[in-house]
């Protein structure tokens, strides 16, 4: 293990070498850092061209400036040495200027990710248990449509219509009666599509999503909700005893009923959470509400180890994913509530959901006024994302699963009497998602790298940004540092990834 | 079973419900803009910026940066100005200037009493005396000098100032009349003196005088290790991504001063309560935003996420903008312009050597293939969906927007070249010359969509009347430019604006960007006149007879000015043109002002 960890690393280290001398070249020799001066009518045009000349040493042929470069680079990870990834065009150490980029990157690309690999493997099973059928059809086509869009296209046209057009909206939030009619039809075909069955149950389920639909429209149009939105105690027990059933259905099964009740049992805690404790949440910080994300779970946990029943660890489990996901809402509730305060502001004037830029400068409010901005500035850059990626983690989920379940040991699963359920639960979903972890260690690597033309179209200064204008302004030091980061990312998590598979898989050993 | 589930399903996914109802929505009228008092300057303006921020000295030669500056402007005084009609206006609430005398050339500058710095500290004969040194090079010597991003070569003439008594006023006494004085000595964007000094680990700003005023002048000497402690400074002790934590690097002697940088992302700028000048504001608040993507800025203007959107023009954007509702669009010109230069020194078609020194041969076959450009097409298809009212460039010398130009294009003979080409003409005049069929390189950056519609046009107009044209397209084609591997070239230039040094720089016989070989010893004698010239009708008058001297020697053709655009929300006022030069909308801060919050 050990001399398989250093062969890797040693490995690891000659290609970094290797791509970084390519990719140092290739951009020293892809235009004139002088070209703006070139051709100037300055009178001080010799003595700018010299200065650039110096600050770049351009003097010194490409080649040799890599190891100039790597020079500095390499104290980088020697200790006690200063870490030097040299300058920009502009003076500004490449060092600082990642540290500026990976943060901004970051916040743009973790919620898409998250939200991708979740909807993405989510979809991708469900559509593998209803192969061929209208809704694995359906999903196919509108991912592989998504996955083709251009995302330059489709950010102008989430703007157009998720910002300006929702904001518009937003200035008198009601639907017309033609609009809730379409909408509430729309939604009777999709559900149709989704739960199908025969013509019979697919009128009924038609009927009753269309009305429910229209319901809820005609209920939040009349409301105003959309200008002051919230969740509130009584929906959040519907919601949550959704949720708990939902949970428990897939974790535990309804017949276990411990499981059932421990889960039941977070949803009251959490709407009296809601009401009592309150007060708590209004100066809150991230830490704090992390830690009460993570004290959620501790408490359905343990509720769910005190319900036990025949198999407490389905108790522990159940309750604790019910447990975190009421908390998720409770927080989401809050951060409604905020949204009028959010709406109002000066700086905002009206138009909560922005089309540029991770905050709005200067703005003023507490922690949740914060958050309903960074919502309305990370909804239309994620959602953008999302849509993109989700193509490719629904479509490998969705082969796994089925190889799975054309497995031998799973006919034997389902010969000896499983439920379904425990089949696909137990047996085929845990094993569909050994090679999901390659995909998942490959899309990290690449995440990190930033997503040059989304950050581009939404104004995010990250790593995209910081590569792009190296590029085109034919400066090697920013690209490099670019390089390096997710150089290193990319082997690293390739490792973790090799790694990963044979500690999910027995089949897998990693030998020295 | 299912109808169940789609009721749970459609109820969940809509996060029904209402607990949050008008009544308890705290009002927030404290916050932001919307501070409504009756007097004093209120409202915010946002500014949409291609670039991004990072030095708080934009007179560096890696701090000058449009951008920059722009923000300079907004937090520093000048003893003038430029407008948007390209001309220079005082401010004489910040300081005057005086001519002492005109031989030799002495000018006395005197900052008003009362003016200070934000910190309080007044803006006296330290600030004067470095911008000096900065702006004349007189202490740069070849290890350690101020990266001055401008010329040094007018104030390079002043021997070392006399400071005036009254601790606030500088006389600048110059070898020779220099035609560019008054713009060559500027505060604009000018770190603090006292700050400098103090950050080099000096006592104080007189203690930086007296360091200057001991320091021998640069070039063979050397440095002393306390000057070049205060040259470090200045050069990079301001740049800066972020706010710093230090206010004594972004102090400012101008109507507003920063307030919060975030990084890579915006500038916002509030109301200096130090400032006493004539240009007050009438915003309390300017945040500038960095949004590279010109779409993007639209959109952001659409939404009312920024008042002032300046994109880079193109026939999209332009079309984009027209359509937005509650939106004022001006377009107009850009200092930039395309023009194509006949190489006279490379032994090729238009070099008198290549015709055995007949001058007069190669001079019809310049102006044979200078009849064939056809202008207005090239106006047609590269300015005209950005400005349709665009005209084709009739001067080498002056843009319109200058005073000089329209008496300039009634007598420099560009009505010989009107923008329809002159094939028959053409091939006259080739006849006359008695050459056929030359062939002529033409270098240009092929990846420039205009300059390869420059070439094109060009190209097919310049066959038909028999030249054989060579595609010299090359993306390393400003390394080139002047090596002679070329008999043509389409590239652009940046007309100053302002002042004259730039004329002798392109068209004298040994000018820093003259690039194809031309000569002629009436233009270098007129040019070294221009450059002692004081009087600024003789210059123009002067700068008149060079621009039809080129004309007539056949040195090229002006093609068309860059166009520009800048779009502007209803609810701002102040900005009603499209300002040609680098300072973009914001060379009148000061006046802008907002209805509603």
């Amino acid at each position: 293990m050990t001399s398989y960890l250093l062969r890797r690393l040693l490995a690891s280290v000659l290609i970094l070498l290797g791509a970084s001398f390519i990719v140092y070249i290739l951009i020293a020799y892809s235009g004139d850092p002088l070209q703006e001066y070139r051709a100037s009518n300055l009178p001080n045009r010799a003595q700018l061209m010299e200065a650039r000349s110096n600050l770049l040493n351009l003097d010194v042929p490409p080649v040799l400036r890599y190891f100039l470069w790597l020079g500095g680079a390499v104290k980088c990870v020697v200790p006690f040495a200063q870490c030097d990834l040299g300058s920009s065009i502009q003076g500004q150490p490449v060092t600082a200027a990642l540290s500026s980029a990976i943060p901004s990157t970051l916040q743009l690309v973790t919620g898409a990710a998250l939200l991708a690999i979740t909807i993405g493997i989510a979809v991708g099973i469900v559509t593998a248990l209803r192969q061929y059928s209208a809704l694995d059809y359906s999903v196919t086509f509108i991912a592989f449509l998504f996955f083709s869009l251009p995302v330059f296209w489709v950010a102008v046209l989430l703007k157009e219509f998720g910002a300006i057009g929702f904001n518009d909206f937003l200035a008198d939030p009601r639907f017309t009666t033609r609009t809730i009619v379409l909408v509430s039809l729309i939604s009777g075909v999709v559900w149709t599509v989704i739960l199908s069955g025969s013509w019979a149950r697919r009128a009924i389920t038609f009927a009753a999503a269309a009305v429910v639909t229209g319901g809820i429209m005609y209920y939040l149009s009349a409301s105003d909700w959309f200008a002051y939105p919230g969740i509130g105690p009584e929906v959040l027990v519907v919601l949550g005893a959704g949720v708990a059933v939902a949970v428990t259905a897939i974790i535990a099964g309804l017949q276990n009923r411990r499981a059932l009740y421990a889960s039941l049992s977070m949803v009251v805690v959490g709407v009296v959470m809601m009401t009592v404790a309150a007060p708590l949440l209004n100066s809150v910080s991230l830490g704090l509400l992390l830690l009460l994300g993570v004290l959620a779970v501790g408490v359905g946990y343990l509720t769910g180890h005190l319900f036990g029943g025949y198999d407490p660890a389905q108790s522990r489990k159940a309750a604790g994913l019910t447990s975190f996901i009421v908390a998720v809402l409770v927080a989401l509730d809050r951060v409604m509530q905020a949204w009028p305060t959010y709406y109002n502001n000066g700086r905002v004037h009206g138009r909560p959901i922005a089309t540029i830029g991770s905050a709005t400068p200067n703005l003023s409010g507490d922690f949740w006024v914060h958050a309903a901005d960074k919502y309305g500035h990370l909804v239309l850059p994620t959602f953008a994302l999302l849509l993109i990626s989700l193509a490719s983690y629904t479509r490998y989920s969705r082969s796994s699963m089925l190889e799975v379940m054309e497995q031998d040991y799973v006919r034997t699963a389902r010969a000896k009497g499983l439920s379904e359920r425990v089949v696909v639960v137990r047996h085929a979903f845990r094993n569909a998602l050994i090679p999901l972890a390659t995909v998942v260690a490959f899309d990290i690597g690449q995440l990190i790298g930033g997503a040059v033309i989304t950050e581009n179209v939404f104004s995010f200064k990250g790593m995209g940004t910081l590569f792009i204008t190296g590029i085109k302004n034919v400066d090697p030091n920013p690209v490099m540092g670019v390089f390096v980061i997710v150089g290193i990312t990319a082997v690293t998590f390739n490792l973790l990834a090799d790694l990963a598979y044979s500690a999910l898989d027995p089949r897998v050993r990693v030998r020295a | 079973m299912s109808a169940v589930a789609a009721l749970v399903g459609a109820s969940a996914l809509a996060l029904a419900a209402c607990s949050n109802s008008p009544a308890n929505t705290p009002s927030d009228s404290a916050s932001g803009s919307s501070s409504s008092s009756s007097s004093g300057p209120t409202g915010t303006v946002t500014v949409a910026e291609v670039n991004t921020f990072f030095s708080f000295n934009p007179n560096t030669s890696n701090g000058n940066v449009d951008i920059n500056s722009k923000i300079s402007l907004a937090t520093s005084s000048n003893f003038w100005y430029i407008d948007d009609k390209l001309k220079v206006q005082k401010d004489t609430s910040f300081g005057t200037y005086t001519v002492d005398s005109e031989d030799p050339l002495t000018v006395t500058y005197t900052i008003n009493d009362g003016v200070v710095w934000s910190d309080g500290k007044p803006v006296d004969n330290s600030d004067l005396l470095l911008a000096w040194a900065v702006e004349s090079g007189y202490f740069n010597t070849k290890d350690h000098s101020f990266d001055y991003a401008g010329d040094t070569g007018t104030l390079g003439l002043t021997s070392f100032p006399k400071l005036g008594d009254d601790g606030r006023s500088i006389t600048l006494t110059y070898s020779k009349p220099a035609a560019d004085w008054e713009v060559s000595y500027s505060l604009q964007g000018m770190p603090p003196a006292h700050v400098v000094a103090e950050k080099a680990g000096l006592a104080d700003s007189a203690a930086l005088v007296d360091l200057m005023k001991g320091e021998p002048a640069g070039s063979d000497n050397k440095t002393s290790d306390q000057m070049a402690k205060v040259m470090d400074f200045w050069n990079t002790g301001f740049d800066s991504t972020t706010l710093p934590s230090d206010p004594s690097l972004y102090l400012s002697d101008g109507p507003f001063i920063v307030s919060d940088v975030q990084e890579n992302q915006s500038v916002t700028m509030t109301v200096n309560d130090k400032y006493v000048g004539d240009h007050q504001p009438k915003v309390s608040e300017i945040i500038m935003r960095s949004i590279a993507d010109s779409t993007s800025q639209v959109q952001a203007l659409q939404n009312g996420e920024i008042d002032v959107a300046a994109p880079q023009s193109s026939a999209d954007t332009l079309q984009a903008l027209q359509g937005l509702t509650g939106v004022n669009v001006y377009t107009g010109y850009q200092l930039a312009y395309d023009h194509i230069d006949l190489t006279f020194n490379n032994g090729g078609p238009f070099d008198p050597a290549t015709y055995g020194g007949d001058a007069k041969k190669a001079a019809l076959v310049r102006e044979a293939f200078l009849k064939t450009v056809p202008r207005q097409a090239i106006l047609q298809a590269v300015v005209i969906p950005q400005k349709p009212d665009a005209e084709i460039l009739n001067s080498q010398i002056f843009v319109p927007a200058q005073d000089g130009y329209a008496e300039s294009v009634k007598n420099n003979g560009s009505d010989a070249f009107p923008g329809e080409p002159d094939i028959e003409g053409a091939k006259k005049l080739l006849q006359e010359a008695g050459v056929t069929s030359p062939t002529v390189s033409i270098l240009y950056k092929p990846s420039n969509p205009n300059r390869v519609d420059d070439f094109t046009l060009i190209s097919q107009s310049a066959t038909k009347a028999g030249f054989k044209i060579k595609d010299d397209g090359d993306e390393k084609w400003g390394s080139r430019l002047g090596d002679g591997s070329y008999d043509s070239t389409i590239f652009g230039w940046i007309n100053s604006g302002v002042g004259v040094s730039g004329v002798p720089q392109i068209f004298s016989t040994d000018g820093g960007g003259n690039f194809n070989g031309y000569s002629n010893s009436k233009v270098d004698s007129l040019a070294s006149e221009l450059l002692v010239t004081l009087d600024q009708s003789k210059q123009v008058s002067l700068e008149q007879q060079i621009d039809a001297l080129v004309w007539g020697d056949y040195y090229g053709l002006p093609l068309y000015q860059s166009p520009g655009v800048v779009a502007v929300a209803d609810r701002m006022k102040g900005v009603d043109t499209f300002n040609s030069n680098q300072n973009g909308v914001w060379w009148n801060t000061w006046d802008w002002s907002v209805s509603n919050g």
